[in-house]
């Protein structure tokens, strides 16, 4: 049985133990922020979109790192959904893995041909909409292309989409796409983050249709022109973009999926140069 | 050969005749459920989403857009009792467009999809909300989900002549995108002015 100053002493080692356990476990707090800002610190800023290697057993390994001078735009590749959210499901496949490995043979293809390239996701993570478009919006000179595989359509098919946005509801006039790009820009225009492309809607279209041309060629029964479609990903992203979607993650050799990479690499290369003809010139 | 092993092969013998007498059966049964099916999603349907009739409604020739192939969708000419009010008009519309399709095959919004409300504002602008089903059974993909909400919005301007523009929510919120692609935070132009002032231009006397 203990006393009233029994029960007060043993009141006050509680104290003790919490004060010591509590300084300890600041110490441990402060040890591991000062770890976690060495990690951060010592990430170069351009590599934000790349992250881990993928845990993927059919996963190409990690390329080196591109020199960060090459002249011409940036291609940011972007493998739609990943994580939880699988995409489109077929028997055997699902989305999200199947545009992973079509956007690291694109990338390669890319890369031989001379671009830089940008991947939103190099693993099985999944990245917000607002992370996909930041990843694009760190670069002056982008072009941005979402890979997509359909749960629908005839296999074989390929269609190209830029997005579109319902009439302006904004009082506030809306910065241009010159405007948005201009190095010195006068006085401040008000460019909401969600709707952000609304200034690269015709450079998307042109692009869109650039590639859709090349697309057509190469998979029969594709639509020669592309489609103006309120893509979520395309939203927020402050240069040409556009969704390219592959029919479908159903076929029964779901090898023509990744076989597609080649034709879509030699599409974004081709449009790109004419979308841009002066820093094609220069990858040359 | 041993009694034993002759009693074990007469009992399998048994054994796999009882399976395969039963395995027909059960293939009978499988195939009465799918055809039942359809019955099925039409009789919930008319307990969820009874079709309406309203006081004005004149049959006239409606237009409904369902799939046609693989990637695109067209209309279809429906005799249907279509109410005069704008609100009730597009109710009944969207009723057919989700109960009726002529086949399977040209559905564009999954089966057990109901529409839990519909409203339009004095601007024009028509607010549809959808239950859940519309959302988790869409097939993901750019494609299937762009055919879905086209389907809505096309049948809705070709047959209710004062909407604008269209807002689809799925159970009273708004929501992201339909099913991972498609951007349901915005509004889809309806009757867009530029094609029907083209329309008019078109139509009136020089």
């Amino acid at each position: 049985m203990t006393t009233g100053t029994d029960t007060r002493l043993l009141a006050a080692d509680h104290r003790d133990i919490s004060d010591i356990l509590c300084a300890v476990r600041k110490s441990l707090l402060v040890v591991s922020l000062s770890l976690t800002a060495a990690v951060f610190a010592s990430v170069p800023h351009a590599t934000a979109g790349q992250t881990s290697p993928a845990p993927l057993p059919a996963a190409a390994p990690e390329p080196a790192q591109q020199p960060p001078a090459q002249p011409g735009p940036v291609i940011v590749l972007d493998p739609a959904h990943g994580g939880t959210d699988t995409g489109a499901r077929g028997e055997t496949e699902v989305e999200k893995d199947v545009v992973l490995q079509i956007a690291r043979s694109v990338r390669a293809g890319l890369e031989r041909r001379g671009y830089r390239v940008v991947l939103t996701r190099n693993d099985d993570s999944n990245p917000s909409y607002d992370d996909r478009a930041a990843v694009a919006n760190a670069y002056r000179d982008v072009i941005f292309v979402s890979l997509h595989v359909a749960s629908t359509g005839a296999d074989g098919t390929v269609r190209t989409y830029y997005t579109q946005f319902s009439a302006p509801v904004l009082s506030a006039p809306v910065a241009t796409a010159a405007e948005a790009r201009n190095p010195n820009p006068a006085p401040p225009r008000l460019l909401p983050w969600d709707q952000a492309q609304r200034p690269f809607v015709d450079a998307s279209h042109r692009l869109a249709d650039l590639i859709q041309g090349e697309l057509a060629q190469a998979f029969s029964g594709s639509p020669p022109a592309s489609a103006a479609v309120p893509v979520r990903a395309l939203r927020s992203v402050t240069s040409p973009a556009v969704a390219i979607e592959i029919s479908s993650v159903s076929t029964p050799t779901p090898g023509l999926l990744t076989a597609s990479a080649g034709p879509l690499a030699e599409a974004i290369a081709l449009a790109t140069a004419a979308l841009r003809p002066a820093s094609a010139q220069g990858l040359r | 050969m041993p009694r034993a092993m002759k009693i074990v092969i007469g009992v399998l013998i048994i054994a796999v005749l009882i399976g395969l007498v039963s395995f027909r059966s059960l293939h009978r049964r499988m195939q009465r459920l799918a055809e039942s099916q359809a019955a099925d999603e039409k009789a919930r349907h008319e307990v969820l989403a009874p079709p309406i009739s309203t006081p004005t409604d004149v049959t006239v020739n409606a237009k409904i857009f369902w799939a046609a192939g693989a990637d695109k969708i067209a209309p279809v000419q429906v005799q249907l009792p279509l109410s005069a009010d704008p609100v009730q008009r597009s109710w009944q519309l969207l009723h057919e467009l989700t109960v009726n399709p002529p086949t399977p095959g040209q559905r564009t919004l999954p089966a057990d999809t109901v529409l839990l409300g519909f409203y339009v504002l004095p601007d024009g602008t028509a607010i549809a909300d959808f239950s859940e089903a519309l959302s988790s059974e869409m097939p993901s993909g750019i494609l299937s989900e762009e055919m879905a909400v086209n389907s809505i919005a096309r049948t809705l301007e070709s047959n209710v002549a004062v909407l604008r523009r269209l807002k689809i929510l799925i159970h009273g919120q708004e929501v992201d995108t339909l099913a991972g692609n498609l951007d349901l935070t915005g509004f889809f132009d309806l009757n867009p002015p530029v094609a029907t002032a083209a329309a008019a231009a078109a139509n009136s006397p020089h």
